[in-house]
């Protein structure tokens, strides 16, 4: 029994932790480029600076938990083993975070080059990493929800992946290309087939598992990743063949998707049986909510254009399904996570000798929940500021720049505590 | 409780990690040769796969409409 619980062999903490703690520095770095390039980072989805902001958070904060997550959870999740997970994940975290660096640079500083450069080394580190997936993913059978989720939103991310470096190199080569077209299919993939998918496919297993709710009923489950792949699909058809009517009746059809996915999230969570919410519910409420109310102001401006003209109306978007939706469901569950792997690599150490500590007492549930509010009042600070970002631009960006240093201090802490609690066990134990 | 595929059930639905996994193992221990168990979940639990591989049992798992996975388990 006791050789049973040992556990299987995860891959080592350091894996998953080093993405999780350089993550959030760069919605740091993101908060402080809008503190430094003020009002005019908002008056435009296409200013240098928001383009730099943005994919500081979606590749540096976002796609770097989920793939240093998805390292370690792939085999808990799927039952696929990476190939030497340590090597993907060093290779991984160097690739992504040089790339974002220069990635924000290259947009900032307007060089060519240097974009160019950002494209060819994001392509590279997150193609290595695709192929890792894949090879670990060929031969598990699609036999719950989420591993085809799982599956599906991989193969959306190297849809993503290519369509952003085909649109950096048009950028700094000056291709004549639709590049307002195809910046909306490259968030397309990016934020609904990756992300979303992915998301969902996580939601399945973790939303009841630790919030104590009813299970996804199954088929809508099986249903939602393969249906918002197929609308992405056709609005790609659609744009190639130039059909403005085609594509906007699958972003409306998508919208309608997320945000039946996301109502059948609140249903379950209003079923749960923890008695008293904590913080990765009420920031999983947060996300909710923000994004069903992004993705209406998305559909609306879909199906009257005029109103995406309106100054404010698609940065706002943007703030709620990224800063309030996927930004909030990230340290949802960077706050379940992160406590548990401690926890769990600390169990091992002991070899059932040395016991680990509460999960509570590597991260508290006030350490998080305050956190989690200067997060929350960030994002409407962001919100507010799209709309009067003469005045609120750099205040909203010091409130997110709060939040972020905020997160990386409370992670740090988990971590120094866990160190601390490790060197504590004596080395017998851990070299039996 | 019981189940028409055997009457060793653990429903691990509404519980947290490790019990389900801890639940499982106990129930295993007390099941006489030739005897089989279920265990209902609202995930396929992997690393119990894994661990039920290498310790001889064989499983089959199914997903009902209500997004439960019942997995029976034997040697």
């Amino acid at each position: 029994m006791q050789a049973l619980l040992s556990f299987d062999k995860a891959p080592p903490f350091a894996a998953p932790l080093r993405f999780f703690l350089t993550a959030p520095l760069f919605a740091l770095a993101a908060s402080l480029v809008l503190v430094a390039a003020g009002p005019e980072t908002l008056v435009s989805r296409w200013s240098p600076a928001l383009l730099a902001a943005t994919h500081l958070i979606t590749v540096g904060f976002m796609l770097q938990v989920m793939l240093g997550a998805l390292i370690q959870i792939l085999p808990v999740v799927a039952g696929a083993n990476l190939a030497r997970p340590l090597t993907v994940a060093r290779w991984l975290h160097g690739g992504l975070s040089a790339g974002v660096v220069l990635l924000a640079t290259g947009f900032l500083s307007g060089r060519h080059d240097v974009l160019g450069g950002a494209a060819l080394i994001l392509a590279l580190a997150i193609g290595g990493f695709l192929v890792a997936a894949a090879r670990a993913l060929a031969g598990v059978p699609s036999t719950s929800p989420t591993i085809r989720g799982l599956k599906l939103s991989l193969a959306a991310l190297a849809g993503a992946v290519a369509l952003g470096c085909f649109l950096a190199l048009a950028l700094a080569n000056g291709w004549p290309v639709p590049l307002v077209v195809l910046t909306d299919l490259h968030a397309g993939w990016a934020l609904g087939g990756w992300a979303g998918v992915l998301l969902a496919a996580m939601a399945y297993v973790v939303v009841p598992m630790f919030q104590l709710t009813p299970a996804y009923p199954a088929r809508p489950s099986w249903g939602f990743p393969v249906v918002l792949v197929g609308l992405l699909l056709i609005w790609s058809a659609a744009v190639a063949i130039g059909s403005a009517s085609l594509a906007r009746v699958a972003q409306v059809t998508a919208a309608v998707a997320g945000i039946a996915f996301l109502v059948l999230t609140m249903r379950l969570q209003a079923q749960r049986r923890r008695a008293r919410p904590d913080t990765t519910y009420r920031s999983w409420q947060f996300a909710v909510v923000s994004t069903i109310f992004g993705l209406l102001m998305w559909s609306t401006a879909t199906v009257f254009p005029q109103l995406a003209e309106v100054p404010g109306w698609s940065t706002a978007l943007g703030v709620l399904i990224i800063a309030g939706g996927f930004v909030s469901f990230i340290v949802g569950m960077l706050y379940k996570i992160v406590p548990f792997l401690a926890w769990l690599h600390l169990q091992n150490l002991g070899g059932g000798a040395v016991a680990a500590p509460p999960m509570n007492r590597i991260l508290g549930d006030a350490e998080m929940s305050g956190q989690v509010r200067a997060h929350f009042a960030a994002v409407g600070a962001l919100f507010a500021a799209c709309w009067q970002p003469g005045w609120l631009a750099r205040p909203a960006g010091v409130m997110a720049a709060v939040a972020s240093a905020w997160l990386f201090f409370n992670l740090a802490r988990a971590f120094s505590r866990y160190r601390r609690h490790a060197a504590s066990i004596p080395a017998p134990v851990i070299s039996p | 409780m019981s189940h028409p595929k055997t009457p060793h059930v653990v429903d691990a639905r509404y519980l947290e990690p490790p019990e389900p996994f801890v639940r499982t193992m106990e129930m295993l221990d007390s099941l006489k040769p030739g005897e089989r168990m279920l265990l209902l979940l609202f995930r396929e639990p992997h690393p119990l796969y894994k661990v039920l591989r290498q310790n001889g049992y064989t499983y089959e798992s199914e997903q009902s409409p209500d997004g439960t996975f019942e997995i029976l388990i034997g040697r």
